[in-house]
């Protein structure tokens, strides 16, 4: 019995071996495939029961921070100033994941960057909690004044520097407030479907998600690109005084607003907007330098904003012979097939401004650690390269004879500065009339480069004339730009 | 001499685990709650109090057996407390009851089985009492019930589970009828022409026991225990008779029978399918096994650290404040060895492996150093049933074998289970010291006549 009893004892032994091995293989050689497999969220939500870092304003207001709690998930996320900076800041929920700066900063804040985790030596041999904080660029004031400017009327602002891009304030129309999405319970899910369902979708940041026909503000592109082309100067070609655009295969012209007639140098179409000259110029361009002219400026590429899921501006990528110059004309004068997101429409007139580069727009001024010791630093640079920068300047003289008193953009005057601009109005039906109004706006210094790049729109106004933009808009881009610029000053 | 060295060792090595169990248990406690709570010194004192009171025991009742079957018990007790008091708080206190009516059982069986092979002669009443025990469950009114399988009885407010009594009584028959019977079996009559089996009707009262096991178990749905009695019959026959026949024809037979219950039971299937791709029904009957091997992943090399892993209720969680559910359901039964794997990591799984082949190798050493066949097959089989449901679970729980949910011995949370397995470990201790004692006694003989000469 002893011999079997021997070999009882070595087939356990090799049982167990095998079991040893199988479990070296989870453990160790096949632990990393595991963990990553889709369905296995345990480090997601280890990410959830770790304290994040704050969110905070220019001026030092926070926008974001954790508390305990206890229950499953650790912390949560309390958002003072609610619907202020709600799409901006995002929420962050183990439910619904997260969103905004939440989302995009998400290594920083939960303290996963090498630089936060290995920041100094002993913090390898401590188990401290290294959580960054996220300082953006944006400024509460500004924040606050456009969004009541826009009140309860949809659209949006947006206002950088054009010199580095760094958004100063960045607002939608509807909000929302992400405290309750942030709830680690079923409230959060509850919340999010009557969100969803509302038919405004306020959980969409049209400031930079979102594209609309972007009207007469699209004119500074085509004017810029036919400046740049050399078909057109300031002083020539001097257009005739037109009611219309003679399209092909129709009866229907594309006419000027209100049927008035127009025509003359550059300033002078721009100062009045003139949709058959610049029609006309696009056609003579040609698809080609068209194409070219408006992703130089950055349609059809997604800008490289540092926050989730930008939309991106679009510009028809070809021109079929047999419609003629009828969509041409149209894309010319923002209407057609053109769309953009008010980011871009500020990336416009930031690229005129600072002599014809775009700068990469960005909401992250820097990250610090716990000890306030700056980690990162957002280095700012060129997105894309619009045009150059004497044809920048052509533009942008042009830009500021608009905002001249008689101008459409008059409304955007500012004592003491340099003001420019370009209103638009693009039109959605006429029965009844309506339109998204548009401003386009830059303000700073005489003789000095301008320090704050802005776009507004307020979607679906009554009423489809060209001073709608002037209107509507112009106060609210004239409030914000004063209130980025008292901040500069008191930098 | 020995005596006196192997009982120093034994009180060495129970003070090391109660050390490490003692530890972990502060460490879970602080990783869950981030203080030490206030109780901590009346649950060291009464451990310690218990395992103190068994060693006693030992010295007093069985002062020459091996002195490493405690405290092995004694760690993989006690790292289970741990771990069923860090998944379930509302457990801790009634696991802590079966401890001590574990330990006490202990000492008990000690006490009472003075020499082993006085348990030769109630090889009948085994049988019948370990058939009873069994077919308990299928009373109406007794019998419960739960998550499918129908292995519980209620008595009162306590829920037994007869089977792991069952299976010593089991054990005992077999050693005690297999001895009688041995030589018979191993002489090959049958079939006639070319004889490779003995005569069938000296198998019978064997074959019925087993064959009455196995039915009312497989009826009962409890797959591991009916595998775990088969191996136990197997095993025992082969090491009785020393024909390797016997082990061709079991594994044979045991083919056999896996295909049948396979075409006939749809549970059979599901276990098979789960264990085959558990990812083909991820939230459904694959689960269980999925997040087992997640948190044994999850664990890596040192583990998420005690109290810290997602198997179990988070960190810092208060149920009165929502949800507080783990990611593996029942961790505390089934599946505790992934919990173990996950908080402790390769490190901690591995130990645990370690501790039961030491357990094992023990148990076998035991059996070997016995003069009596009876001993020799009684020890075999008792260190074969702890050995082979040990790997029954954790071959499940890690996808080596379809998954059967039988009590990982000593860890998982169960009353019946550990009561049953320290009356195992008893036997084993009396086994020990007995053999330990009849060299004493052969060796004074022999010192004697030398003397006398």
């Amino acid at each position: 019995m002893d011999r079997q009893i021997k070999k009882l004892g070595i087939a356990l032994v090799v049982c167990f071996g095998l079991l040893f091995a199988q479990v070296n293989y989870i453990q160790f050689f096949g632990a990393e495939r595991l963990n990553e497999r889709p369905d296995n969220t345990r480090e997601q939500t280890r990410e959830f029961a770790r304290p994040r870092g704050q969110i905070l304003a220019a001026d030092g207001s926070v926008l974001a921070f954790s508390v305990e709690e206890r229950s499953q998930f650790r912390y949560r996320r309390i958002y003072p100033e609610g619907a202020l900076f709600g799409p901006v800041t995002g929420y962050y929920s183990a439910i619904l994941g997260a969103t905004g700066v939440e989302r995009s900063y998400g290594n920083e804040l939960s303290g996963t960057t090498p630089e936060l985790r290995f920041g100094n030596l002993s913090d390898l041999f401590v188990d401290r909690e290294n959580v960054g904080n996220v300082h953006l660029t944006l400024r509460r004031d500004v924040q606050q004044i456009a969004t009541e400017l826009l009140g309860d009327r949809e659209g949006s602002v947006v206002a950088l520097d054009p010199r580095t891009g760094a958004v100063d304030a960045m607002v939608s129309f509807p909000s929302y407030d992400p405290n309750p999405l942030s709830s680690n319970d079923t409230e959060a899910t509850d919340i999010k479907t009557v969100l969803d369902a509302d038919p405004e979708n306020p959980l969409l940041f049209r400031a930079y998600q979102d594209i609309f026909f972007p009207g007469s503000t699209f004119k500074v592109v085509t004017a810029s690109t036919a400046v740049e082309a050399g078909i057109v100067t300031q002083d020539s070609p001097d257009y005739p005084v037109q009611s219309g655009f003679d399209v092909d295969f129709t009866d229907q012209d594309l006419r000027n607003f209100g049927g008035s007639s127009c025509g003359g140098t550059l300033f002078e179409i721009l100062r009045e907007s003139c949709n058959w000259s610049f029609a006309q110029m696009g056609v003579d361009l040609g698809p080609e330098r068209m194409i070219a002219g408006a992703e130089a400026y950055g349609f059809n590429a997604e800008p490289p904003v540092d926050l989730p899921a930008p939309a991106t501006s679009q510009f028809p990528t070809e021109f079929p012979d047999d419609e003629g110059n009828g969509p041409l004309a149209r894309a010319s004068i923002g209407q057609g097939d053109v769309s953009a997101s008010p980011l871009q429409m500020a990336l416009v007139t930031a690229g005129i401004v600072n002599g014809g580069s775009v700068p990469t727009p960005h909401v992250m001024d820097r990250v610090t650690d716990e000890e306030g010791e700056v980690v990162s630093t957002f280095a700012p640079s060129e997105w894309t390269r619009a045009t150059s920068a004497e044809t920048a300047d052509v533009i942008r003289r042009g830009m500021v004879e608009v905002a001249q008193p008689g101008g459409t953009a008059e409304g955007l005057q500012i004592p003491g500065l340099e003001v420019g601009g370009k209103t638009g109005t693009a039109q959605l039906g006429t029965d009844p009339p309506r339109s998204h109004a548009w401003i386009l706006g830059f303000a700073g210094p005489p003789g000095q480069p301008p320090e704050v790049a802005v776009a507004v729109i307020v979607e679906g106004q009554d009423g489809a004339s060209e001073q709608t933009g002037g209107r509507v808009a112009a106060p609210i881009a004239r409030a914000v730009m004063e209130a980025v610029l008292a901040a500069r000053g008191g930098q | 001499m020995i005596e006196r060295m192997r009982r120093r060792g034994e009180l060495v090595m129970l003070l090391l685990a109660g050390a490490v169990v003692a530890g972990a248990y502060v460490v879970a406690t602080l990783g869950r709650t981030a203080s030490v709570p206030a109780d901590i010194g009346p649950f060291l004192v009464l451990v310690l109090v218990l395992f103190a009171g068994a060693h006693i025991a030992i010295r007093k009742l069985a002062p020459g057996a091996d002195g490493t079957l405690l405290p092995l018990a004694v760690l993989l007790n006690g790292v289970g407390y741990v771990f069923i008091a860090r998944l379930r708080e509302d457990l801790a206190a009634k696991q802590a009851g079966w401890i001590f009516l574990g330990l006490v059982a202990f000492v008990v069986t000690l006490a009472v089985v003075r020499r082993p092979r006085d348990l030769e002669r109630y090889r009948y009443i085994a049988l019948f009492v370990g058939v009873g025990l069994v077919m308990v469950p299928l009373v109406p009114v007794l019998g419960q019930t739960i998550n499918g399988a129908r292995i519980w009885i209620r008595l009162g407010p306590a829920q037994f589970q007869p089977g792991e009594f069952a299976k010593l009584f089991l054990a005992l028959f077999f050693a005690a009828y297999l001895v009688e019977k041995r030589e018979l079996l191993a002489l090959a009559s049958w079939p006639r022409r070319r004889p490779i089996l003995p005569d069938p009707k000296h198998l019978g009262p064997v074959l019925v026991a087993w064959g009455i096991a196995v039915v009312v178990i497989t009826a009962e749905r409890d797959l591991g225990t009916a595998l775990l009695f088969f191996a136990l019959f197997i095993v025992l026959l082969w090491v009785a008779t020393g024909r390797a026949g016997y082990l061709l024809v079991g594994a044979g037979s045991f083919a056999l029978a896996a295909f049948a219950s396979w075409t006939l039971f749809s549970h059979v299937q599901d276990r098979v399918t789960n264990w085959i791709n558990p990812w083909a029904d991820p939230l459904g009957g694959g689960y269980q096994i999925i997040q087992g091997w997640y948190a044994l992943a999850d664990g890596g090399v040192a583990g998420q650290g005690l109290g810290l892993g997602l198997s179990g209720a988070p960190p810092g969680c208060d149920p009165a404040q929502g949800a507080c559910d783990g990611r593996l359901p029942e961790a505390q039964n089934d599946f505790i060895f992934a919990v173990i794997g996950e908080e402790l990591g390769l490190i901690g799984s591995a130990a645990v492996i370690a501790a039961f082949v030491l357990l094992v190798g023990t148990g076998l050493r035991i059996a070997a150093s016995q003069e009596g066949a009876f001993e020799k097959l009684l020890a075999t089989g008792l260190t074969t049933l702890l050995g082979v449901q040990t790997l029954i679970i954790l071959g499940g729980v890690t996808r080596l074998l379809p998954l059967t949910g039988v009590a990982l011995p000593f860890v998982s949370y169960g009353g019946t289970s550990v009561v049953a397995n320290y009356v195992l470990l008893a036997l084993l201790v009396r086994l020990s010291d007995d053999a330990h004692q009849r060299r004493q006694r052969k060796a004074r003989r022999v010192g004697a006549l030398a003397g006398a000469g």
